[in-house]
């Protein structure tokens, strides 16, 4: 199968399977805001902070 | 949104927005409770007669049905808990059976070739479920960059998401304490059955 042909079925399959529904777009929620391009901000260590979920996690992996 | 969405002057077809639009709406459902605004906008989706249209319309009714508190109580339940939630949707927690493990490291090495960072308020490990789906739609949509070709999707979803999340989101569906998430973890489910349809076919 070409590429182009592979990109075309690719592209009626998530049709049929709805993903393309209009509706489900309407949400349209621009991101948890968990994740960020590198360098986004200017400085932070990205290190854990011990707050009481990060205690109850730790706790669960048995750290 | 319309036909595409321009994004680096990059232009992102159509069905890619709105898988990436799906993804952001799990991302968002399963980070943190939802806010009144966010049930107040998944009660106007809608579905058609598939199974992720299914499950898309059993959300929207139920979001019609709950309210705020109701819908923390459950997160907390699902995700929080007392000692720990009923459920641990992490990778790394599925793929091995212990939280910490080599799958958050292969992640976070392919997160820094990728120049995606945790955000700075997040202390939970990045490879929680809705980190992956927020850095799925970031992939697609090119907030990382450049959009991630079809191929860098795939070896993504690939290598830290479709080993897993299925057998995560099947877990949501059936848990004890989902009524608002159990049709949360049918749409996932079937989105990730499609995701990985959809890869095989065309990366």
């Amino acid at each position: 199968m070409s590429d182009d042909k592979a990109a075309t079925s690719r592209r009626d399959f998530l049709k049929l399977a709805s993903v393309t529904a209009p509706a489900v777009a309407v949400v349209a929620v621009t991101g948890a805001g968990t994740a960020e391009a590198a360098g986004a901000r200017e400085s932070g260590s990205g290190g854990y902070r011990r707050t009481e979920h990060v205690e109850k996690y730790l706790e669960s992996a048995r750290f | 949104m319309t036909l595409a969405d321009i994004t680096h002057d990059v232009v992102v077809a159509e069905e890619d927005v709105l898988r990436a639009d799906l993804y952001d709406l799990l991302a968002a459902l399963l980070a943190k409770p939802p806010t009144r605004d966010l049930i107040d906008r998944v009660a106007k989706l809608d579905g058609d007669d598939g199974e992720l249209g299914r499950a898309v319309r059993a959300l929207t009714s139920l979001a019609r049905a709950t309210t705020e508190a109701a819908a923390e109580r459950e997160f907390n339940r699902l995700f929080i808990g007392a000692a720990r939630g009923e459920l641990l949707p992490y990778a790394s927690y599925y793929m091995t059976g212990f939280l910490h493990e080599k799958p958050l490291a292969v992640l976070r090495n392919d997160m820094a070739q990728r120049a995606i960072e945790r955000a700075p308020n997040v202390f939970e490990p990045e490879d929680n479920i809705a980190s992956l789906c927020e850095m799925m739609a970031g992939l697609i949509l090119g907030r990382f960059g450049e959009p991630a070709t079809l191929a860098g999707q795939k070896d993504f979803f690939s290598t830290h998401i479709a080993p897993w999340a299925g057998h995560f989101f099947a877990d949501l569906e059936a848990a004890k304490a989902s009524v608002f998430y159990a049709p949360v973890g049918a749409i996932g489910r079937a989105f990730m059955e499609i995701e990985r349809e959809a890869f095989r076919m065309g990366a």
